[in-house]
């Protein structure tokens, strides 16, 4: 996507600009999004993106400029300005012989351990569609489905990292996500079930999701929602879900652990390392290098190896998310962990795919066990976090009741409120059924693909907020 | 090869293939400058375009775009959205006719002023708030500049293009009067650097968010509610969307079945107008190539029409009025360009509430039913006097509100709300449930 002497000439001009660190980021992505209603393609959408940013450290102030012209000119111009505005304002930065001499460039590339086995050039268009229209089929599981909506979407991305210290690092990631979102109704009200399915694979992905099970998955959703009655409002004992049941310690942990937050004391998780932060039963890790994971890329945006960071050991806080910017504050080694949408946004430390480790509770039945009323989470939704505090609201999307031990009936409009920091002290015991789903991540630099997780889990008591 | 060039590259390779094509083509420019502690320290400036394509084929639709311009990436771009083109059953899709639609530029030499000029007007903003004692902190202060190119040609003859840009000041200090503590944001804006005034933002935000300190628990009640130019353009972005011709193709608007009928009080005349001189929204023609014109909405209470680009247009039997809306990179939408509020003859309250901010107005809202239950700040006044209230929530169904109005202002304030700008003024209304402590 660019040659080195253009790199070399960009990051010189930085430093001698009075940088004290400057990266180059170059993208080029093919994109597609088909989404079919009814059977019918309601649209399908082809793009190009292509763009490079420049980022300039002086001491910890950061500048950052962007572009989709990839010609020296264009980049250059992209530097002097960077440069001259920074001029106006205090200038911390120095130089030395790394501003007016070339960069030993070390290349760094990917081997592939995230490679699509069916790329994205593979099959024609309506291959794609009668997938689609295999969901649609799928998801007719009952009278009260009154509309399918399937969504493809198939990403593929070219990524350089030339870093003013010499670093060339080149990436593909290559992700594809199918979904399935139903509406059901019974004439009296109306639900919707959604499932989707997406890893860092090509369409391959229809191998391990057949499109028929996406469909009748959401379907199912949408019709136990149907027969749900409105959830109990109280404090009582929950068993949350695996798989996105993680999206709770995703928000409510997860954010308080970046450095983005912790560098700007703006975390109540700021300073805490090697203390007990959650209950002994807890190990939560942020790995970037799960075999074709949603997350997963085996380079961050700053061009660092992704790695497995263990950031909770047993209730102990072992590590923070790091990227360059967070370790310059703080002095924590970097983690891999700078990432960031596009070209249009410079990295922050951010989480790749987060889950929750497997417990020592090996029928998941157990955890239901001496629970006499409580809400059994098993699929959640989205919700609010306040990053200073950790406050969370989060909906339950398919919740059932739990009475003397057993599963009950269906509730919806459960909300599971709290804090993370006291949610995540009270779980007290772990299944072993990891399992771990797609979802995007929106914060500082943009909406970034990551996975959650967890096996299923109990946590002894959180407040249920139910229907008013 | 240039944007431009690129828009004529597809679309001569489009009649080539056969197909008719509608390409756009943006080019922008944009700084932004924030400060902090008295200096600049934070800095993005970017330049960004790209060009994406419309194809319709029997009937159906494609879409395809690129932020690459050479040779290979356009042809991928048309071979895409020929064969998305092809996935669609035919739906009775055009390409308008079009014709030359000339170039205009509609900012000039606006936004040339030196960059020390832009971070002195960030930093002057930035300390004036500190050097207000209640000010504790300042959540950020920024400058921010845009300034885009774009051109539009099609296989069925359009051809035009236009320049155009604003610059914005915006600050949010977090002020404090003993355990009061409140956090507000304003907004200044124009085409021209020169528009804008560090100093007046400065008296404005310490004026807007200064004025709560202290404010009170609002007594649970009906009052006589007058609603601020700011909570009023808020009100007309949520009306926007049962205005919208997409809403109405889809079967979701409200007033779908109520043209020529009465909607508003008489004293509510709302018109969408692109033409405007000095509108920060004007544009000479749609994302379609359809000259602009001004459209009467609501007519001294009465419905006349709908936004519309040609699709909505078809799908209802109704007028296109030109509101096509389409980024390169999205698909064909309705938008709204400069709203305006019809001046009334002011506006005034001796006994009830002002409302001067709504917050969480996107989950407590519902656009399709218009009801509308969400947390408020305001002044309470009595006998002439007004003083700060606070934690409480007002609850109206927008419709009805419509029919409520005793009175609209004939200040005119321009607030940005959604992707239009919206000329709103203060609007009286008889009285709301208020919940309050």
């Amino acid at each position: 996507m660019l040659t080195p002497s253009t790199a070399e000439t960009v990051l010189s001009a930085a430093r001698r600009g009075g940088a004290d660190f400057a990266d180059l980021y170059v993208e080029r992505w093919r994109r597609r999004t088909m989404r079919v209603i009814d059977g019918e393609v309601e649209d399908a959408v082809s793009a190009i993106e292509q763009g490079a940013g420049v980022r300039l450290f002086f001491g910890t102030d950061v500048v950052y400029a962007y572009t989709n012209e990839l010609d020296d000119a264009s980049l250059g111009d992209l530097v002097a300005t960077l440069v001259r505005l920074r001029g106006s304002g205090a200038t911390d930065g120095h130089v030395d012989e790394l501003g007016a001499g070339g960069l030993d460039l070390r290349r760094n590339g990917a081997q592939g351990l995230h490679a699509p086995r069916i790329p994205f050039d593979t099959f024609d268009k309506s291959w794609r569609l009668e997938r689609l229209r295999e969901l649609d089929a799928g998801a007719r599981i009952d009278p009260a489905v009154m509309q399918v909506e399937g969504r493809l979407l198939e990403w593929e991305q070219d990524v350089l990292v030339v870093t003013s210290e010499g670093d060339w690092v080149e990436d593909r990631r290559v992700r594809t996500r199918c979904s399935a979102n139903v509406i059901a109704s019974d004439g009296d009200q109306t639900q919707t079930g959604f499932v989707g399915p997406g890893l860092s694979v090509g369409l391959e992905l229809f191998e391990r999701e057949l499109p028929a099970d996406i469909g009748a998955a959401a379907a199912r959703r949408a019709l136990v929602n149907l027969r749900a009655v409105p959830a109990p409002a109280g404090t009582m004992p929950v068993v949350i879900g695996n798989g996105f049941g993680g999206v709770i310690f995703h928000e409510a942990l997860g954010h308080l652990v970046e450095t983005t937050s912790v560098a700007r004391r703006a975390s109540v998780l700021t300073d805490k390392l090697g203390e007990q932060v959650a209950s002994p039963v807890v190990t939560y890790v942020d790995d970037g290098t799960t075999p074709h994971g949603w997350g997963s890329s085996e380079f961050d945006d700053e061009g660092m190896a992704t790695e497995r960071t263990v950031l909770i050991d047993k209730g102990i806080l072992t590590s923070y998310m790091v990227d360059r910017w967070g370790s310059l504050k703080t002095g924590y080694r970097r983690t891999g962990s700078g990432r960031r949408e596009n070209y249009t946004y410079a990295p922050t430390s951010r989480m790749r795919n987060t889950f929750i480790l497997p417990g020592d509770v090996h029928d998941t039945s157990d955890l239901f066990q001496g629970i006499s009323y409580g809400l059994y989470a098993k699929a959640m939704g989205g919700g609010q976090v306040m990053p200073g505090s950790g406050e969370y609201n989060f909906a339950v999307t398919e919740g059932y009741v739990i009475r003397h031990g057993e599963i009950a009936e269906p509730v919806r409009g459960a909300m599971l409120v709290g804090k993370g920091p006291d949610t995540i002290k009270k779980v007290d015991a772990v299944a072993t059924d990891l399992s771990t789903e797609p979802g995007m991540c929106g914060s500082l630099s943009g909406s970034i693909p990551t996975e959650v997780g967890q096996p299923h889990l109990r946590v002894s008591e959180i407040v249920v907020g139910g229907e008013a | 090869m240039t944007f431009e060039q690129a828009k004529t590259v597809l679309v001569q390779r489009a009649i080539e293939r056969g197909v008719d094509a509608e390409v756009l083509a943006t080019n922008a420019r944009e700084l932004t400058l924030a400060a902090a502690g008295g200096r600049v320290d934070e800095i993005t400036s970017a330049t960004r375009g790209g060009v994406g394509v419309r194809v319709v084929h029997d009937g159906r639709i494609g879409y395809a775009s690129s932020e690459a311009l050479d040779e290979a990436s356009l042809a991928w771009v048309l071979d895409e959205a020929i064969e998305n083109a092809a996935l669609q059953s035919a739906r009775g899709a055009v390409i308008l006719d079009g014709r030359a639609l000339g170039r205009s530029d509609l900012i000039g030499e606006g936004l040339s002023a030196p960059v020390e000029r832009k971070a002195e007007a960030i930093t002057t903003l930035e300390s004036a708030l500190t050097a207000d004692e209640r000010v504790d902190a300042i959540a950020f202060a920024r400058y921010s500049e845009s300034e885009s190119e774009a051109v539009l040609g099609s296989t069925r003859g359009a051809d035009g293009g236009y320049r155009n840009g604003y610059a914005v000041l915006m600050a949010s200090p977090i002020m404090r009067q003993g355990e009061s503590v409140k956090q507000g944001w304003e907004i200044d804006f124009g085409k021209e650097f020169h528009a804008i005034d560090p100093t007046r933002t400065s008296q404005r935000i310490l004026e807007k968010v200064g004025r709560h300190l202290g404010a009170t628990p609002l007594a649970t009640g009906r009052y006589a509610t007058v609603f601020e130019p700011e909570v009023v353009a808020t009100i007309l972005q949520l009306l926007l969307f049962s205005l919208s011709g997409k809403t109405v193709a889809e079967g979701k608007s409200r007033l779908a079945q109520r043209l020529g009928e009465r909607i508003a009080s008489e004293r509510f005349t709302l018109v969408d107008d692109p033409t405007l001189e000095d509108g920060l929204a004007s544009r000479p023609f749609d994302a379609e190539g359809t000259p602009a014109s001004r459209t009467a909405l609501i007519e001294r209470g009465v419905l006349r029409s709908f936004l519309h680009n040609s699709d909505t247009a078809r799908r209802t039997g109704q007028a296109n009025t030109g509101h096509a809306s389409r980024s390169y990179a999205s698909t064909l939408g309705v938008g709204a360009t400069n709203l305006l509020l019809e001046a009334g003859e002011g506006v005034t309250l001796d006994d009830g509430v002002i409302v001067t901010n709504l917050m969480g107005v996107h989950a407590g809202a519902n656009p399709i039913s218009g009801d509308v239950s969400v947390q408020g700040l305001g002044l309470r006044v009595e006998a002439g006097e007004s003083r700060p209230v606070e934690n409480f929530a007002l609850s109206f169904n927008l419709f009805k509100l419509l029919e409520r109005i005793e009175a609209v202002g004939d200040e005119l304030q321009w607030r940005p709300a959604g992707g239009a700008i919206v000329g709103a003024r203060s609007l009286h209304v008889d009285a709301l449930s208020f919940a309050g402590a």
